[in-house]
């Protein structure tokens, strides 16, 4: 029997949600659970990637990822591929928090060598980076620089004095995504986002003191710059208020745009506009503008994660050897080439809580990464692990090259409080190993490694499905939170 | 109290009600602002105004809340009492509150946007009733 009514088990990595699930639907939903997964899917998440096929212009399937959760529109774990000439483009389909997205970092230190100090470590990675609610950065933009952040990305960083040349090597698109036009970001954004740049956030964004503890492909592992026992840095965050901002002033363009082209929502939330109208590419450049911010953000972070390495363990930058292996983005639209039907297609991919796994070969992999495929950085929760997986070519024939982005929540914030009732989740980290440290009072209680999916099962599901395929794991000793 | 935090996957809504309209919206908002801190701990010695038009009232109660929300992101200014006038979809208020200060201030969510995702208004035996989906 299948956990929710109407679906079909196609095989033991994927179900289906059949045309008619609910009215509308233009393509089946295909989403990624095994049985043991799909016993934790909600009824909203798989009506919400049913909704999804009812968009115009939609090629393929409407996917969605095993770490799917109910989101607001488009499920969170979704990934949809329209048609640049036919379909649509929607903010929903990005999310909020636009290029939310993870930084993963390795260096020369082993964890024998960082454990002795790690408190210290946790206390000034703390200090150092602005994190938690009504937390302003130590960068004041002027309008000038706001304007070269949406325009180059992580490019204005190193520009200006923020990491070096050669991470830009290792992060998607170069940490820029080209066609940002600043005079299309509201005033609002602007303001909101003047003094965010270089901020964690909070909620399940973080930063991670990690290291290696299983490696599963040590070829490839070796080219990423890994090794057992290796200190890594995991960052998890994105384009912050200026993001928000933007999806909130094109919702409500868009709103309007569906009502102006008659394309009929089931919900809101998927307010849409045809991605060669006007409001389409306006909202496309923003949105590339909030994707450049977040990849500045990420860098402004990793810098000062660099300084308060040198700083406590006095040693020189080429003895830490603390390089990007890669950062990815996870909530973002893209024009990208797939192969629909035998034919090259040009589409706008949303990927909302999914991320892109590009296998080897592909164009648009750095040449570092050209014969080993795409480092994808899977975050778990905060008690247990984190993985990095590898693109593989399944991916490009039945994802548009994407695959998961984390562990997916288990628990809501509120039954999370409830649960933590009475308990220290601070010392029972403490207990397993690892030293937290939260701005808020209630994060550490939302943010439970109990409120999660277990990372692991998702990975084996993407893993076994043979669309990406895992490398290192990873088990964090340190962790700062908003 | 008017308002109460209800439970949703991953993110969090709040259910407001009121005997008028007016007292709906001012709910919905104190129900917002206790999601950030707490609601007693903020003292009144500012006033912000927000004036917006929107074509309909759903598009009003998401439309100020996201005000509210952008005002304390960009100026970190929270609010714990709210007067409030609606006519023809065109919404004046006044928010009495102060700057946030995470010394003073529990802090407690960091709430990106309001959201219409199974977004209810509606009047019910002359009581009206809202739950609204936020973004965390």
């Amino acid at each position: 029997m299948p956990k929710i009514e109407g679906t079909i088990r196609l095989d033991p990595y994927r179900i289906k949600v059949p045309k008619g699930f609910v009215s509308g639907m233009r393509t089946d939903g295909i989403i990624f659970v095994d049985e043991t997964l799909e016993q934790e899917l909600e009824l909203d998440s798989v009506r919400q990637v049913a909704n999804v096929a009812t968009l115009p212009g939609i090629v393929g399937n409407s996917l969605a990822m095993p770490d799917i959760h109910t989101g607001y529109g488009f499920a969170i774990g979704g990934v949809a591929a329209f048609d640049v000439e036919e379909g649509i483009i929607s903010p929903g389909g990005v999310g909020y928090d636009i290029n939310c997205g993870v930084r993963l970092l390795r260096s020369n230190f082993t964890k024998e060598e960082v454990e002795p100090k790690i408190r210290e470590l946790v206390d000034l990675l703390y200090a150092y980076i602005p994190s938690g609610v009504g937390s302003t950065g130590k960068i004041k933009l002027s309008a000038k620089d706001s304007e070269e952040v949406v325009t180059k990305g992580a490019l204005w960083a190193v520009q200006n004095g923020y990491g070096e040349a050669e991470d830009l090597q290792a992060i998607e698109s170069n940490g820029c995504l080209e066609g940002a036009n600043p005079d299309l970001i509201s005033k609002k954004a602007y303001e909101r986002g003047r003094d965010q740049l270089g901020t964690l956030g909070s909620g399940n964004h973080f930063l991670e003191v990690q290291y290696v503890d299983e490696v599963y492909e040590p070829k490839i592992a070796e080219k990423m710059g890994l090794f057992k026992g290796q200190i890594t840095v995991m960052i998890h965050s994105g384009s912050r208020g200026f993001g928000h901002q933007i999806c909130d002033d094109y919702v409500k363009v868009m709103i309007q745009a569906a009502r102006k082209y008659g394309i009929e929502l089931p919900d809101k939330e998927l307010a849409c506009a045809p991605f060669k109208s006007q409001e389409g590419q306006q909202y496309f450049s923003a949105m590339k503008g909030a994707a450049n911010y977040a990849w500045a953000n990420r860098q402004c972070l990793m810098h000062w994660t660099r300084e308060v390495f040198l700083r406590l363990f006095k040693i020189t930058p080429k003895d830490l050897g603390m390089r990007v292996v890669f950062d990815v983005a996870h909530n973002i639209a893209k024009e990208e080439f797939h192969i629909v039907n035998g034919k090259r297609k040009k589409l706008i991919i949303h990927r909302k809580g999914a991320t892109r796994a590009f296998p080897k070969g592909h164009p648009e992999l750095p040449d570092i990464y050209k014969e080993i495929g795409q480092p994808v950085i899977i975050p778990g929760d905060m008690g247990r692990v984190s993985f990095v997986l590898v693109g593989e070519e399944k991916a490009m024939k039945e994802t548009f090259g994407s695959t998961c982005h984390g562990a997916g929540r288990l628990l809501s914030r509120h039954q999370a409080i409830k649960q933590a009732r009475g308990r220290s989740i601070k010392q029972e980290m403490a207990e397993r190993g690892i030293i937290v440290k939260a701005a808020g009072k209630e994060t550490l209680a939302e943010e439970m490694p109990d409120a999660y999916k277990d990372v692991s099962n998702v990975v084996d599901v993407v893993h076994n499905a043979g669309i990406a395929r895992k490398v290192v794991r990873l088990r964090p000793i340190g962790v700062i939170k908003g | 109290m008017s308002y109460k935090v209800i439970d949703v996957a991953g993110d969090v809504g709040i259910r407001a009600e009121g005997k008028t309209l007016n007292e709906c919206f001012i709910n919905s908002a104190l129900a917002l602002y206790s999601l950030i801190t707490e609601l007693n701990q903020v003292e009144q010695v500012e006033i912000r105004e927000v004036e917006l038009s929107e074509e309909t009232l759903e598009e009003l109660i998401i439309g100020f809340l996201n005000e509210l929300i952008f005002i304390f992101d960009t100026y970190g200014f929270i609010g714990s009492k709210i007067n409030l006038e609606i006519e023809n979809n065109k919404l004046k208020a006044k928010i009495y509150g102060e700057k946030f200060n995470p010394e003073k201030h529990e802090r407690k969510l960091l709430v990106k946007a309001a959201t219409y995702h199974n977004l209810i208004l509606k009047k019910e035996n002359d009581h009206w009733i809202t739950e609204i989906i936020f973004d965390i």
